[in-house]
């Protein structure tokens, strides 16, 4: 499905009395991507968490359209659409173990919890995650086995946009290779959108990458 | 999306995490007893004693208060669990996380103090059992038909007031005006540990405001004295009218907090 942002304008306000001006963390951004995977580069602060949380539905832009597959999408829309990934896979319960963690976002986002858990195991398989990290409590994973629940979570979904933001942080050489395998597959059915401070790992995942500076998209990588 | 499943998977998760804290899911239950133990020291205190303001519920202080306490420990717990698990998924980060699926805030405001009422339900056979095993009450005359439309009426006016309580944590996270006077007044005001009649005349326009005053006397009359409909209507009627007014408006007002939130992009602060 076609994923397209016209114009889009996120601005944070300042906290009251802060003396702070708001900040402007979209200022227009346009963006077409259609199914199949886009990576998205751009230094710290550039707006790209920004730009995937407006288009997960997370946030509500304040200017601009969003459309999905040709017709006008609202947050709640997009929330429908789009699984995200964030970029801080540190959004989990810590006293529930991963599969639980699993079975409850799944059933948040309509997953029955035999759905769940048969998609928790395979791609756990595929990104290098044992049966019993699955079921040990979330934080006592690694960082990197934290990553890749995060990762479960977002691409157990299937859903028509998957929005990765960062998602090879922390994760080994083999974890990378089995994502790279995941978000390749991903890209025959979805529209994907990945972010990487890494020039290789985002070419390798996208065939194509935009670049996103001071909350605009422009053609090209991360620098 | 089914919205049992949604209920179902927010009990399962509450469980499992009260149950990881093992030595407070144990003290959590031994409060239940603790509590029961202070009414059976006010009962050999007061024993059958009765006061004045009492008598028009026809009981004595003892079973008054241990049936007010029953009664408010569960309907107040819609008061202060949605505050209070929306607080809690703000700091351990899972809010953002929750909300950036397909899940509305309906099933959400359904599930989110799920597991909470379970528990005030444990609780409140507890007491129950205790009241007539225990403490021998008399609960013979009581019009249970009526006692379980007040106790309907009365939860769904306290969970929607829980939910508006909630507006101002999803809004500025602490710093919460409505808790504080739900966690002060009502139990002062509101005719739960004595009849609100024993309260001076100014007071008592303040205790006439308040729902709870309303739940607790319209509860106490059916259980103690059998009052039927007829003997409620009035207490009733203000019910219906606090819920008629505050369900949908709590749910308007949530919707919109959630809606404020993901404009300011503070879902996922605390």
């Amino acid at each position: 499905m076609r994923l397209e942002a016209k114009g889009l304008v996120k601005i944070f306000p300042a906290p009251v009395f802060s003396g702070l001006a708001p900040l402007r963390a979209l200022a227009g951004a346009d963006l077409a991507a259609e199914t199949g995977v886009t990576g998205l580069g751009g230094s710290n602060g550039s707006g790209k968490t920004t730009l995937f949380r407006t288009l997960a539905g997370v946030l509500e832009a304040d200017g601009g359209v969003i459309l999905a597959g040709g017709l006008p999408a609202d947050a709640k829309r997009l929330r429908e659409l789009a699984a995200y990934c964030p970029s801080n896979p540190r959004s989990f319960y810590f006293r529930l173990s991963a599969a639980e963690n699993l079975r409850f976002f799944g059933a948040l986002a309509g997953l029955t919890s035999a759905e769940a858990a048969a998609r928790a195991e395979q791609l756990a398989g595929r990104l290098g995650l044992s049966p019993s990290d699955l079921k040990r409590r979330f934080d006592r994973l690694s960082e990197g086995n934290m990553q890749k629940v995060s990762l479960i979570r977002a691409l157990s979904r299937r859903a028509q946009f998957l929005l990765l933001d960062e998602p090879f942080r922390g994760l080994d050489g083999v974890a990378c290779r089995g994502l790279l395998e995941l978000i390749a597959e991903a890209g025959k059915i979805s529209t994907v959108l990945v972010t990487s401070h890494s020039r290789e790992l985002l070419a390798a995942a996208a065939g194509r990458t935009l670049r996103i500076e001071n909350g605009r998209l422009q053609p090209g990588g991360p620098a | 999306m089914s919205a049992l499943r949604v209920i179902a998977a927010f009990i399962r998760r509450d469980y499992l995490a009260e149950k990881s804290y093992r030595l407070s899911f144990a003290l959590g239950a031994l409060a239940t007893l603790a509590n029961l133990a202070v009414f059976y020291f006010i009962g050999r205190l007061f024993g059958s004693a009765a006061a004045p303001q009492l008598e028009p519920f026809g009981t004595t202080y003892f079973a008054y208060v241990f049936t007010a306490m029953a009664f408010f420990g569960y309907i107040g717990t819609g008061a202060g669990s949605y505050a209070g698990r929306l607080r809690l998924e703000q700091t351990q980060g899972t809010l953002e996380a929750a909300l950036s699926t397909p899940l509305g805030v309906l099933p959400l405001l359904a599930a989110m103090s799920a597991w909470n009422f379970l528990f005030a339900t444990f609780e409140l056979l507890v007491y129950a059992l205790a009241g007539v095993f225990i403490f021998k009450l008399d609960f013979s005359a009581a019009n249970w038909p009526a006692a379980g439309l007040v106790f309907l009426l009365s939860a769904a006016c306290f969970a929607a007031l829980g939910v508006l309580s909630a507006c101002f944590v999803m809004l500025f996270k602490r710093g919460n005006p409505l808790a504080w006077v739900l966690n002060n007044f009502e139990g002062l005001l509101g005719g739960v540990y004595f009849p609100a009649a024993v309260l001076p005349a100014w007071l008592a326009v303040i205790s006439n405001l308040l729902p709870v005053t309303y739940a607790v006397r319209a509860f106490q009359l059916a259980v103690h004295k059998g009052a039927g409909l007829a003997a409620l209507k009035s207490d009733l009627l203000i019910l219906a009218a606090f819920d008629i007014v505050l369900i949908p408006a709590s749910a308007w007002l949530f919707g919109l907090a959630v809606g404020r939130a993901r404009k300011t992009g503070t879902l996922g602060e605390y």
